[in-house]
């Protein structure tokens, strides 16, 4: 089981662990909960995207605290061995998938919510602490918190390692701007303690800022202190049919201009749904109003103090989308319309992969989320579509309208081999990824970069940023063993 | 054909209702009053029916005027017309003094509509209590058949062929009109307002059905709460472990079968 020489055989120049090492490790953390061998599940080889790689750890630990998760990265960096942070494994570029080996640090165990500080609106939790959880316990207590990406058993610390978006940024902003303060153990083994319950800072470099987004690769989150917000008394969402995706973008930019602020704003196309809704099996979303098919919906949400405030927020807002060709509009009005609203934009991902084929392990469904300015929107994807069709690849797609970031993705047929879509996707991606930098965009809005998308991240901020950020990386982690080919550092 | 759909407002049930530990009664002050769920069904049941079929759809409903907001949201989802049904006095009425409110309601309404009714719904329960007793003990006050649990309702020759849901299946029962039917939740769900039906529903009036002659003897509730309480907390469940599968799913069954439980 354990390679004598200490060389891993991919010429790394990691070293590789040892019983004596494993032994070391069960000194410092409950031997049960330090796994080996057989003993590791399968699924820590992988997250929801096994087309960037699969690759086993050699350990897993279950840290429960700080002191714990130092004193391992400690052993980890006095012997030069590999270590890769791990939330709930919900990813979707690869970021937590060991492709060096090494140890996986499980930080699912470290799942309590520490308490409130409704003088502050600040809430304490353990990065182990699932999206979901943290959502609930805010609503008992009158409070919301307003990161809201699709996965809802994804931790926090995930959330924060990879900077998550989701439905209520076009309001609200993506987790960075609920993250206050967090405790870190960094690759050496020291713990650091960065940010503040305060609200502002012009204190220095913002090491917080560089620790979200980070995938894992600067330190590993043992605590966050995130901020929460009183919830809105009352909600309604609008699903907006029509006839074509052009119009159904054209709109987005409307509600702003007329000083309407959406919680969620959500473009799909008519395919997509179709699928969603074959996969859960309902029918909310009208396919042909009034002889009209329809080609594209806008899936709004309004939050607001009131019903009448709300009421006559939809009011403006019908008349906002009406006048841009709208062929209708549904008003989701109580908590059980709300959520069957929602319920086919949030299965999409589910429904996509419902429908995909594997072949040797891997599904073939490769994705991209590209950011573009909102004006781009409905060009971009027009482009994306005429590549993916030239290429003979099946492409759905969805975004979220309202930040102009969109959710693109490729699924191999049966009939097409594992290398062949590999080839076929790369062709793709190296299609669309420039092209989006071409019209002012961004290789990620909120899945982050991982081992699948540094390619086409060096490709468009180029060589000087690269290393930039690898400089960065060295500060935290002179030995480079922690995640290591991931977001900039390639060995 | 003309159908009635009887609507009640009750509290949300998709929000989680605690009990109030001194009185033991439901705290529902805070809780957002909507159209009881199987009433919802009943009228996309009745639109539906309408659209395929001609007729007007009359949604009414016991209360004050806090139900008007209930009775307009029907409006923008597939009813025609509106009748509330009101008196001060109807406040402790039970489900058996409601039957006999509405038993005397429906000929003034008839009235108002120029039309009598083929096809009364109401839905299974109301959500709020459950007690799935006005749509029956109306139609025996109004000597009327009544089918429960319905999930279709179709024209025919003589009448209206009715599925009804049963505990293996459904049953396909005829009936003559006019006739009562309490619906449960057929294979489709309510439609979604819009903004336009919305927009229309606000412009229509609510009649108001007032100074009914009625029996005080028959609209004092026939029943009495006695004493409410919060449901005993679950036991926790008996944990059996074991190295063979087989021989613990074996005692499992056992276990179930001795508290006749399979
Ligand atoms: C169905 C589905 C829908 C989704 N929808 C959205 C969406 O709408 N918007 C959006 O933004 N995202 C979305 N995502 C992505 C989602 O936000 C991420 O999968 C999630 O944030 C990752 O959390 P995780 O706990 O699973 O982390 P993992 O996948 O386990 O890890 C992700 C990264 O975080 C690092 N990491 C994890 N914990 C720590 C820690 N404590 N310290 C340091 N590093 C750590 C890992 O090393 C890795 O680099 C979706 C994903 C799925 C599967």
């Amino acid at each position: 089981m354990f390679n004598k020489n200490r060389r891993t055989n991919d010429m790394s120049g990691y070293n590789t662990i040892t019983p004596e090492i494993i032994d070391q490790i069960k000194g410092v953390v409950a031997p049960n909960r330090v796994y080996t061998g057989e003993d590791i599940n399968e699924d820590f080889s992988h997250d929801e995207m096994s087309i960037y790689g699969k690759r086993m750890p050699d350990a897993v630990v279950s840290p429960i605290s700080t002191e714990e998760v130092a004193a391992v990265m400690k052993i980890a960096y006095d012997n030069n061995i590999v270590v890769t942070p791990r939330g709930a494994g919900t990813g979707l570029v690869g970021a937590c998938v060991p492709i060096y080996g090494g140890i996986v640090m499980d930080m699912t165990k470290m799942n309590k919510i520490e308490g409130y500080d409704l003088d502050n609106f600040v809430v304490q939790v353990q990065p182990g602490v699932l999206l979901n959880d943290l959502a609930e316990d805010c609503v008992k207590q009158g409070l919301m918190y307003p990161p809201d990406p699709g996965e809802k058993f994804a931790t926090l610390g995930g959330n924060v390692s990879t900077n998550a978006g989701g439905m209520r940024a076009v309001k609200y902003g993506a987790t960075r701007d609920y993250v206050r303060a967090m405790t870190v153990v960094l690759p050496t083994g020291e713990v650091v303690k960065f940010g503040s319950t305060v609200s502002k800072t012009s204190s220095g470099y913002s090491l917080l800022n560089l620790m979200i987004g980070a995938e894992g690769t600067l330190g590993i989150i043992t605590d966050l202190t995130l901020k929460v917000i009183p919830a809105p008394k009352e909600v309604i969402s609008l699903v907006i049919p029509f006839e074509t995706l052009d119009d159904c973008i054209a709109t987005v930019p409307k509600f702003k201009f007329n000083h309407l602020d959406p919680q969620a704003l959500e473009f799909m196309e008519k395919a997509i749904v179709q699928a969603s809704e074959r996969y859960i099996g309902r029918s909310v979303y009208p396919q042909v109003i009034d002889g009209v098919e329809a080609g594209a919906y806008l899936l709004v949400t309004f939050d607001g103090n009131s019903k009448e405030e709300l009421d006559d927020v939809i009011e403006q807002a019908s008349d906002i989308v009406f006048d841009n060709g709208a062929i209708d509009v549904l008003v989701a009005d109580t908590p059980t319309k709300i959520k069957d609203a929602w319920a086919a934009r949030s299965s999409f991902l589910e429904a996509i992969k419902a429908e995909t084929n594997w072949k040797d392990g891997l599904e073939l469904l490769d994705e991209c989320d590209v950011v573009v300015p909102l004006n781009q929107i409905a060009p971009y994807v027009k482009y994306v579509y005429e590549v993916g069709e030239e290429l003979g690849l099946r492409i759905e797609s969805f975004g979220h309208a309202g930040d102009g970031n969109l959710h693109i993705y490729t699924i191999g047929d049966d009939k097409i081999s594992v290398e062949e879509f590999e080839k076929k996707a790369d062709e793709f991606f190296s299609k669309i990824y420039p092209k989006a930098t071409e019209v002012g965009g961004l290789v990620s809005g909120e899945h982050a970069i991982g081992a699948g998308k540094l390619k086409y991240l060096a490709e468009s901020v180029g060589q000087k940023q690269m290393d930039l950020m690898v400089g960065i990386k060295r500060v935290f982690d002179p030995k480079m063993i922690l995640n290591p080919g991931k977001v900039c550092y390639k060995l | 054909m003309e159908i009635l759909v009887l609507i009640k407002q009750v509290p949300d049930d998709s929000v989680e209702v605690t009990v109030n530990p001194s009185t033991g009664a439901p705290d529902l002050a805070e809780i957002t009053p909507v159209v009881n769920a199987f009433d919802t069904y009943a009228l996309e049941m009745a639109a539906r029916f309408k659209e395929a079929n001609g007729g007007t759809v009359t949604v009414a409903s016991i209360g004050g005027d806090e139900v008007d907001t209930g009775l307009r949201n029907c409006l923008s989802v597939g009813a025609d017309k509106a009748y509330l049904i009101k008196d001060d006095s109807f406040k402790d009425a039970d489900s058996t003094a409601k039957a006999y409110i509405l038993s005397q309601a429906i000929p003034k309404i008839e009235e108002a509509n120029g039309a009598k009714f083929d096809m009364i719904f109401t839905g299974l329960e109301a959500t709020d209590y459950a007690g799935g007793l006005t749509g029956p003990q109306m139609a025996e006050d109004l000597g009327l058949g009544c089918v429960t649990s319905v999930i279709a309702v179709d024209p025919a020759d003589n009448g209206v062929t009715i599925k009804q849901e049963t505990e293996s299946g459904y049953n396909v029962v005829e009936a003559a009109t006019p006739v009562v039917l309490t619906v449960t939740k057929p294979d489709y769900d309510p439609r979604y307002p819009t903004m336009k039906t919305k927009r229309a529903a606000r412009k229509m009036t609510i009649a108001r059905v007032e100074g009914l002659d009625l029996d005080a003897a028959k609209t004092a509730p026939a029943t009495k709460v006695v004493k409410q309480y919060a449901p005993p907390k679950r036991q926790a469940g008996v944990k059996l472990t074991g190295d063979d599968i087989n021989e613990i799913t074996m005692k499992a069954i056992g276990m179930m079968a001795d508290a006749k439980a399979i």
